[in-house]
């Protein structure tokens, strides 16, 4: 299949911390593939090496066969990459609706994408006049990714979608991210092993900044023992 | 409502210990001493304001405390005031400043310039530098020789203070139109249009990111608008200053403020992208950056205008005098446009008292409206809190630095061009005021733009009414004693008031906690 996305041996430094010593990712197109590892691992780097936020200093990373490697961060969000970061980082001072609008690249984006979205996350219509930070933990992620969705992404970075929120929550989110994937590609970073494994069909394990072992997650579901060893999950 | 109270509550008490504050002082003044003193402190907070709604936008959004910011309100000032005392100085200055912004201009060009052209690696070090070096050399033979009428510092006849006067006086001296005779014209063009792309390209080539660039008609407008003006401005030169210098006092300060704003945009632009562009991941070289500056840019207005303090001339809509005069209503004023009009029996100036804080509120108005309800001011919004979330939602936040920075200086440019009238011009303007800015945000909340208008006003407001005091003297509660606050308690007041609001609010009255 075709990959979407090639990283290729990437390393990142941020200031003197040698973080990623060598990751390789690959992406086919149209799929979810998880980036497991332990707290610390180069996870999150990883997605930022991706976007430019933390340029790499070696390697390649190439999106839709264009090396994108080196532009500038808004430049490669605008080929058509969506982010939703950790912690969520909704903007505090502004509306639900303007944490959306922000995110449009062509003017018209949200008005076209908002029923697509408030399908997928009924909560966020009925907030939409409220300002960012009277969200609870949940819509703030429901928003999150809302916003990566507002544009016409291919593909969509989302880093701990369920941290932090209640099992519950954890649920629809699970199933939001399911859906969305039906429209374009996903990489997850997820510290729960079991909402990665239910969500993607790919995994690649990142220890002290060095892609380990990749493959298809299934694969990875049967084999406890190397659960055990990279992730120290049961 | 209870949320509007409990979210509002500071801002509430605020205005209630101000409120408090104005009716205990409004006792102890006649009442027309009091509505003059109130407005006068209006004046000086809109001023202010200008300055501190400029100075904290930047901070908000880039995170540089632009101390600079001062000295770019005098700078202002001192522009607006050429335009309207020495309109020919300003129309010669027209020529040589487009072709120096003209290689600037072409900005997109290069990065796709330099990608078709294939260079070994020490060329490629050694090419910038060189271009630079070229194009400053070129700068530095051609504009010593450019001919500019100017007034002469040294020479009291020809002084800034005397043509200062005379405008104000409504005369003119016959000033010399200047003409090329150490360098031929097409000469100065060529050279300096050269000089200006050579050094725009090689200040281009150290910027190494890819770009995707598309190049269309629009990457040459700029240059092609910065070509005519300098061509119209060099051609049609005498017609040009006759024009202006015939042009009433109205239409003069209307382009001096227009001039002196779009100059600090421009200003600010083009020290966003140059200096502090190159220092952000080094915060302490951009205070040392921008201290420097300030020094630089009071020293060059000493060189250029000179050290004593001089007046510009009020509009004459504002200025009317005779026999009609102090006006007694606004219908009144507007027959007359006296000077002067009777406000609950005192006389309140038109131009200090009046218009200024008009302005004021108007660009307070015009810059919420900005900031809440277009895109650009989402953008600022939200990159205040988290820059990098906002670059990777696919927005060029640079581009909205450069502007913000720029639309930040342009308001320091126009509170300085504003002030000039009712201040007067001098050397140390910038200073006192920005440090009057930043008592101002330190009350109202850094990065607040409500904050900025509120400190603005309470400073101007404590310090006129204790100026006013030092006149006419306090009657201590409960004592028959007068106290006279002397001139040095006026900045000490502010200074103190802030202490305390800094003490009880460690991040002012309308500042959020980070």
């Amino acid at each position: 299949m075709e990959n979407i996305l090639d990283v290729q041996n990437i390393h990142t430094f941020i200031g003197q911390y040698h973080i990623l010593q060598g990751v390789n990712v690959r992406v086919p197109k149209g799929s979810i593939v998880a980036l497991l590892g332990r707290n610390g691992a180069g996870k999150t780097t990883t997605l930022k090496s991706i976007l430019g936020l933390t340029p790499p200093r070696e390697g390649k990373v190439i999106f839709n066969g264009q090396e994108v490697n080196g532009l500038r961060s808004f430049d490669i969000a605008n080929m058509g990459i969506g982010f939703v970061p950790e912690h969520r980082a909704i903007f505090r001072d502004l509306s639900v609706e303007e944490n959306l609008k922000i995110a449009e690249r062509k003017k018209g984006d949200y008005l076209r994408k908002r029923d697509f979205i408030f399908d997928l996350f009924p909560d966020l219509k009925r907030l939409i006049a409220l300002p960012g930070t009277s969200l609870s933990g949940g819509q703030q992620q429901m928003l999150a990714i809302a916003r990566a969705l507002v544009p016409d992404n291919q593909l969509l970075l989302i880093d701990e979608p369920s941290e932090g929120l209640a099992p519950v929550i954890i649920e629809s989110m699970m199933s939001a991210i399911r859906e969305l994937a039906k429209e374009s590609t996903v990489i997850l970073v997820e510290q729960n092993f079991l909402v990665a494994s239910q969500l993607a069909e790919y995994y690649v394990i990142i220890e002290e900044g060095r892609s380990v072992q990749d493959g298809k997650m299934k694969d990875l579901a049967a084999d406890k023992a190397a659960i055990h060893r990279f992730l120290g999950a049961a | 409502m209870n949320s509007f109270l409990r979210k509002n509550i500071v801002m509430l008490v605020a205005v209630l210990i101000m409120a408090a504050f104005l009716i205990a002082a409004a006792q102890g003044m006649e009442k027309q001493d009091f509505v003059i003193t109130l407005l006068r402190g209006l004046a000086v907070g809109s001023i202010t304001f200008l300055v501190a709604s400029g100075f904290s936008l930047i901070f908000g959004l880039l995170d540089v405390l632009n101390l600079a910011h001062g000295t770019l309100f005098m700078i202002g000032a001192y522009l607006g005031w050429t335009v309207v005392v020495r309109p020919d100085t300003f129309v010669d200055m027209l020529t040589p400043l487009a072709l120096i912004v003209s290689g600037f201009a072409l900005g997109d060009v290069y990065p796709l310039l330099a990608s078709r052209i294939r260079l070994g690696l020490s060329m490629r070090r050694i090419l910038p530098w060189g271009m630079i070096l070229v194009s400053i050399l070129l700068f530095g033979f051609i504009l010593p020789r450019y001919p500019i009428a100017i007034w002469d510092v040294g020479n009291y006849g020809q002084s800034p203070v005397t043509f200062a006067f005379m405008a104000d006086s409504g005369a003119r001296l016959p000033v010399q139109p200047a003409a090329f005779t150490e360098i031929s014209a097409p000469l100065a063009v060529i050279g300096l249009l050269l000089a200006s792309i050579l050094g725009a390209f090689g200040i281009s080539l150290f910027d190494n990111t890819p770009r995707t660039v598309r190049l269309s008609w629009k990457n040459f407008v700029s240059i092609a608008v910065a070509l005519v003006v300098a061509l119209v401005g060099l051609i049609f030169n005498d017609q040009l200053s006759a024009f202006f210098y015939c042009l009433n006092s109205n239409w003069l300060f209307f382009i001096a403020v227009l001039v002196a704003t779009l100059s600090g945009v421009a200003l600010g632009g083009l020290m966003e992208a140059t200096l502090i562009r190159p220092l952000y991941s080094r915060p302490i070289y951009q205070l040392m950056l921008t201290l420097g500056m300030s020094a630089i840019g009071i020293e060059m207005v000493r060189a250029i205008w000179g050290r004593p303090e001089f007046v510009m001339p009020k509009p004459a809509f504002f200025n009317g005098g005779g026999e009609a005069c102090p006006a007694t209503n606004f219908a009144d004023w507007w027959t007359n446009h006296c000077s002067t009009i009777l406000l609950f029996e005192g006389r309140v100036r038109v131009y200090n008292e009046i218009f200024i804080p008009l302005v004021g509120l108007v660009v307070l108005i015009s810059i919420w409206i900005l900031l809440q309800r277009t895109r650009l001011g989402m953008i600022i919004r939200a990159g205040v809190q988290d820059s990098q979330m906002v670059e990777a939602l696919g927005i060029n936040v640079r581009r909205v630095f450069t502007m913000v920075f720029a639309l930040g200086v342009g308001l320091a440019a126009l509170g300085g061009v504003l002030g000039a009238p009712s201040t007067g011009l001098s050397n140390v303007m910038g200073e006192s005021l920005l440090l009057n800015a930043l008592i101002a945000l330190a009350i109202g909340g850094l990065t607040s733009y409500p904050g900025a208008a509120l400190g603005s006003v309470i400073v101007g407001m404590i310090q006129q009414f204790i100026i006013k005091y030092g006149q006419i003297g306090i009657v201590i509660p409960f004592t028959d004693i007068i106290f006279k606050p002397t001139p040095p308690l006026v900045p000490a007041s502010t200074v103190l008031l802030m202490v305390i609001v800094l003490l009880i609010l460690p991040n002012g009255l309308l500042g959020k906690k980070e």
